[in-house]
């Protein structure tokens, strides 16, 4: 398809990425995006905060600064208390302000399945866009948020997941990847996405696809919720996980002394998930540091970019 | 040999079934359709934390996982998040803002407190949270007549959180032996997400 483009789009839809984006001067480019769900969670409010969550995350995975967002709204308003859409809605307000965006607009349509979500204007200084290509022989990969949430999902879905638990993953799936942002513009970074439908190595898959390099993993370093090693085990997994399994399969390398509940956790469809990061090699412990010491006691290096022109990723 | 015929069912609910089945009667062998490849490997998954050797087959459109009992169920099939599922209990959060209850005679009532705490346990797992805020956060610290019963709290697996502000103001931080620290945030959601909230 040929997609209509100006010499001013920076990153458009043939790079596939986590948001467009639009030179305006040699200073700044606005970064744009939008995304919308049906209900991950049954409590209103919550679902709000996440959608919005979820929605701001792809500028902060570009390296940009969320300015302006606009609600979008579908809802079943013939045959569901309207409270329910201003607790919603209350959830996006509250993410927003924590993320200092300012709410412009929005479209709401009759729907008979709630959906909500941002569209999502940021700003980023053109030279600093962080993409998901650029991987540099030597980065270490970071992780911002623990991964599982897919998985422990499905586990409320079946009544098998404490109070203790899902109240744990809710507030995960609603926090803000801003602070992993901010901090990334102090380190050398050279690639960045959030985790989120593909899960994991689908996601670190889209990152080494093209990039002339190779990727290992250590299995055990990467930060998973621990009661989704269990859920796994007992097979609450995902028909999704499965998918972005079989999608990536010639890509990805397994050793066998890797669980396969946590192989399982890997690919893994992850709602609002953290961001991962490509950082120069000798920032990595100080960059990891950092983001702990910022309110993501998960974050953790979990793996090293190889020199290898086999676009592959080996997971031991 | 049992039948289970998870079909049109998406994922959870094939495992679901096959949990309910081997929750009613003592199953040895046992043959699951399902008609997916996820829902298959998630049976397959399930029957074999549950100690069965389970075999993966195509017919047709259907994918079935026959299963045949090797053992006992492996320990971690049971997760601790499960029991709690029941769902019959409550949460309470009991909120103190005070070292001692009610007004009149302060040294009674910092009595009555520490009678309150100790007595608290008779909630059962209803107890949920325990908040200590203002004046409250003095009974966490060194010295407190409170601590042994709170500690035993904590041990049996109850959060209590403890106003970080309170504790700064107060310059009683480094004195805190028990409870996580906490901010105005988590209280604020703790509220939210209790059935019942008790200010004392």
């Amino acid at each position: 398809m040929d997609f209509p483009t100006d010499a001013n789009v920076l990153v458009g839809l043939e790079r596939a990425d986590d948001a467009g984006v639009y030179r305006i001067t040699d200073d700044v480019a606005l970064i744009q995006t939008v995304d919308f769900f049906t209900p991950v969670v049954d409590d209103p409010y919550w679902f709000g905060q996440i959608a919005a969550a979820n929605a701001l995350s792809d500028v902060y995975a570009m390296g940009g600064v969320p300015r302006t967002a606009m609600n979008l709204v579908a809802f079943p308003s013939k045959t569901m208390d309207m409270s329910i859409l201003r607790q919603i809605i209350q959830g996006g307000i509250d993410k927003m302000k924590e993320a200092e965006v300012a709410l412009v607009g929005g479209h709401s349509i009759e729907d008979k399945e709630i959906k909500y979500g941002l569209s999502v204007t940021g700003i980023i200084h053109p030279d600093r866009v962080l993409t998901k290509k650029n991987l540099r022989p030597g980065d270490r990969l970071v992780l911002t948020k623990p991964l599982g949430t897919g998985i422990v999902n499905t586990a409320i879905k079946a009544g098998m997941a404490s109070d203790q638990l899902s109240e744990m993953v809710t507030r995960l799936m609603a926090a803000l990847n801003r602070d992993a942002a901010r901090i990334m513009t102090g380190y050398d970074i050279s690639a960045c996405t959030d985790v989120t439908g593909f899960g994991f190595l689908g996601h670190l898959a889209e990152m080494v696809s093209g990039s002339g390099k190779g990727v290992r993993i250590e299995a055990q370093r990467a930060p998973v919720i621990s009661e989704a090693l269990e859920l796994a085990n007992m097979g609450l997994i995902p028909a999704g996980a499965y998918k972005n399994r079989d999608f990536r399969n010639d890509m990805i390398i397994v050793a066998e002394t890797v669980p396969r509940g946590l192989v399982d956790i890997f690919f893994d469809p992850q709602t609002s998930g953290g961001l991962l990061i490509a950082v120069a090699r000798h920032q990595a412990d100080d960059f990891a540091a950092a983001l702990v010491e910022a309110g993501m006691p998960r974050a953790a290096i979990v793996g090293d970019v190889i020199d290898t022109a086999d676009e592959k990723i080996w997971v031991a | 040999m049992k039948e289970i015929d998870a079909r049109g069912l998406a994922c959870p609910a094939p495992v679901l079934q096959t949990k309910a089945a081997l929750q009613e009667e003592n199953i040895d062998h046992l043959r699951v359709v399902v008609d997916n490849a996820a829902s298959q490997q998630n049976v397959q998954r399930f029957l074999e934390s549950q100690g069965f050797e389970a075999t993966l087959k195509q017919a047709g459109a259907d994918y079935l996982v026959v299963g045949a009992r090797t053992g006992q169920p492996l320990p971690q099939d049971e997760p601790k998040t499960a029991a709690v599922a029941e769902g019959d209990t409550k949460k309470i959060m009991v909120m103190c803002a005070s070292d001692r209850m009610g007004f009149g005679d302060d040294v009674l009532g910092r009595k009555l407190m520490i009678n309150f705490l100790k007595t608290l346990k008779e909630m059962g797992p209803d107890l949920w949270r325990l908040v200590f805020v203002n004046n409250g956060v003095k009974l966490t610290i060194e010295g407190s007549a409170a601590l042994p019963d709170l500690k035993a709290y904590e041990n049996d697996g109850l959060k209590i959180l403890v106003c970080g502000t309170c504790l700064d103001h107060f310059g009683l931080l480094e004195q805190k032996r028990v409870g996580e620290t906490t901010n105005m945030l988590d209280i604020v959601t703790a509220m939210q997400l209790a059935d019942r909230v008790i200010n004392i």
